[in-house]
């Protein structure tokens, strides 16, 4: 039995939405175990999702719309961007030539924008802090961002994350070029920027170190839990095209069977436990950096990436 | 030329020898601390040695076995050893003051590399893998000479100027092995008594200098003293 593709497009989704509080639960809860304390259970992030969702929500006076809409436009664009990209299946559902890789890199950034403005719209000393520290860290990443994606379209000829992944399946030389392996080291560097962790983010929850969360201190109860959650499938969807598209891009389900769909759901998760554990090594080994040296693990990672380029004209 | 006939699997070995070895380079470019750029040295030497042999091998020159044990043993261990050495006496562990961020000094190596692979590019227009290789061998020794000035126009401690000269001679001799693999045995030798000499003199330099100028670091020693 295949399942049509409205289904398929739907289970996409849903996987993301449902799946994403279990691998933040998972890191925080292997992060412990490595510092030999006990740690929360796995499941701790649904519980707290469901707990907010359950509080009173308490705005600001200084408060305006943008306040109240940043949330719901966060959510959103992290519901968008798992249609475009290949979670489950391998093949290119209906929906997914609505926008190629930039088109998902920039509704993936509108999310970040969104939260920004409402830092900065919340009034809050932290608020304001957070959001120009966090954009700081963008104006940093985003040149390594773009040159990452030239890079794979340079490799495969196609704008498309679909066509990468078929490119990778299909032959281990192009898998194994220098190329590919310098992109897997520069996403690798976006990958720990972008879903706050170490070497810049820190694990403890001090003012003074926060970037993300100092945008959202304001926020309470439902609105603070989308924004929550938000964060999770933004981290999820990282995973997702750092697996699906970059560095593991077997197991994925090709007919759409639900067989096929359960499998690659399975697969996934045991592909984003070996990328959790690197990310857990390297949060272990790593001391928070400086404000001022910042830049300096990005400029690896934009290093990287023109190596990927170069290689990528040589062989 | 034995590059005329060289396969795919030959060429991602060479590729990949040679691209670690540049990748290399910046972990020197990029780091802080003095040890660091002398563990760097030495593993980019023993790849050296490596890809001479993976050369020598697959081209039938006997004699580049020779230059891979003499590369991997001056290079990877005595200079180093050297190096290490004159570290401790001098009890510098990082540099501080360096003319350029890592950061930007990373970013400004990249475009090197950049400017390495237009300038290997326009030697070259045949589409066939020898050529490629060529331009691989080509680009990733002329970024190591690039970046070997840089790091000489960029630090002032005197470790990292003798390791700046180090890299620049590391990036001309991995071209020259690929490119010109039947060079003779002797120039080879020649050239690795030279750069024992080099290391060994900037040794007697530096000890000089702490002795009678009581820095080691290019910035002070900017006074004529007649």
């Amino acid at each position: 039995m295949i399942l049509s593709n409205a289904v398929l497009q739907i289970l996409q989704v849903g996987c993301v939405l449902l799946l994403a509080p279990l691998l933040q639960g998972f890191i925080l809860k292997a992060e412990e175990r490595v510092q030999r304390s006990c740690g929360p259970s796995i499941f701790q992030p649904y519980r707290d999702l469901w707990k907010l969702f359950h509080k009173q929500s308490v705005v600001p006076e200084s408060a305006s719309w943008i306040y109240l809409s940043a949330p719901i436009v966060a959510f959103t664009a992290m519901l968008i961007v798992p249609i475009l990209i290949p979670v489950l299946t391998d093949r290119p559902l209906p929906l997914s030539d609505m926008g190629d890789m930039l088109g998902g890199g920039m509704i993936l950034t509108l999310g970040s924008f969104a939260i920004i403005l409402a830092g900065l719209d919340s009034g809050n000393v932290y608020g304001g802090i957070g959001s120009s520290r966090a954009v700081m860290l963008a104006i940093l990443a985003e040149p390594t961002l773009i040159l990452v994606l030239v890079g794979i379209s340079l490799l495969a000829k196609a704008m498309l994350p679909f066509v990468v992944n078929h490119l990778l399946l299909g032959s281990l030389s192009v898998y194994w070029s220098p190329a590919h392996l310098f992109l897997i080291l520069a996403f690798f560097t976006l990958l720990l920027v972008e879903t706050d962790r170490l070497p810049i983010h820190s694990s403890t929850h001090l003012e003074i170190y926060m970037i993300d969360e100092a945008r959202i201190l304001e926020y309470s109860g439902p609105l603070l839990a989308l924004l929550k959650w938000a964060s999770m499938m933004k981290q999820f969807i990282l995973y997702t095209i750092f697996c699906n598209v970059f560095l593991l891009p077997w197991g994925l389900s090709q007919l759409g069977g639900p067989l096929g769909q359960l499998g690659s759901a399975g697969s996934l998760l045991l592909k984003f436990l070996l990328v959790a554990l690197v990310v857990i090594v390297v949060e272990t080994v790593q001391s928070r950096l400086r404000f001022y040296r910042y830049q300096e693990p990005l400029a690896a990672g934009f290093l990287f990436a023109v190596l990927a380029i170069v290689s990528s004209q040589l062989l | 030329m034995f590059l005329a006939h060289v396969n795919s699997l030959q060429a991602s070995i060479f590729s990949s020898l040679a691209v670690v070895s540049l990748l290399l380079t910046f972990v020197m470019l990029g780091s802080h601390w003095l040890r660091n750029y002398v563990y760097a040295f030495a593993v980019q030497s023993w790849l050296i040695a490596a890809l001479s042999a993976a050369v020598g091998y697959f081209a039938g020159y006997p004699e580049l076995y020779v230059i891979a044990a003499l590369t991997a043993l001056f290079r990877g261990l005595a200079l180093p050893y050297l190096l290490m050495r004159i570290l401790t006496r001098l009890n510098v562990k990082r540099e501080l003051h360096a003319a350029l961020q890592p950061s930007s000094s990373l970013v400004l190596g990249a475009l090197l590399v950049m400017f390495a692979f237009i300038i290997a590019n326009h030697m070259n227009r045949q589409s066939l893998l020898s050529a490629r290789v060529v331009i691989m061998a080509l680009t990733i020794m002329l970024s190591m000479k690039f970046i070997g000035f840089l790091m000489l126009a960029v630090r002032d401690e005197a470790v990292s100027q003798i390791l700046g000269l180090l890299v620049l001679e590391n990036g001309i001799f991995l071209g020259s092995q690929i490119l010109v693999p039947g060079m003779p045995l002797l120039i080879e030798i020649v050239i690795l008594f030279d750069l024992l000499i080099v290391v060994a003199c900037f040794g007697m330099l530096v000890r000089f200098l702490v002795v009678h100028a009581g820095t080691t670091s290019s910035r002070e020693l900017n006074r004529l003293v007649g």
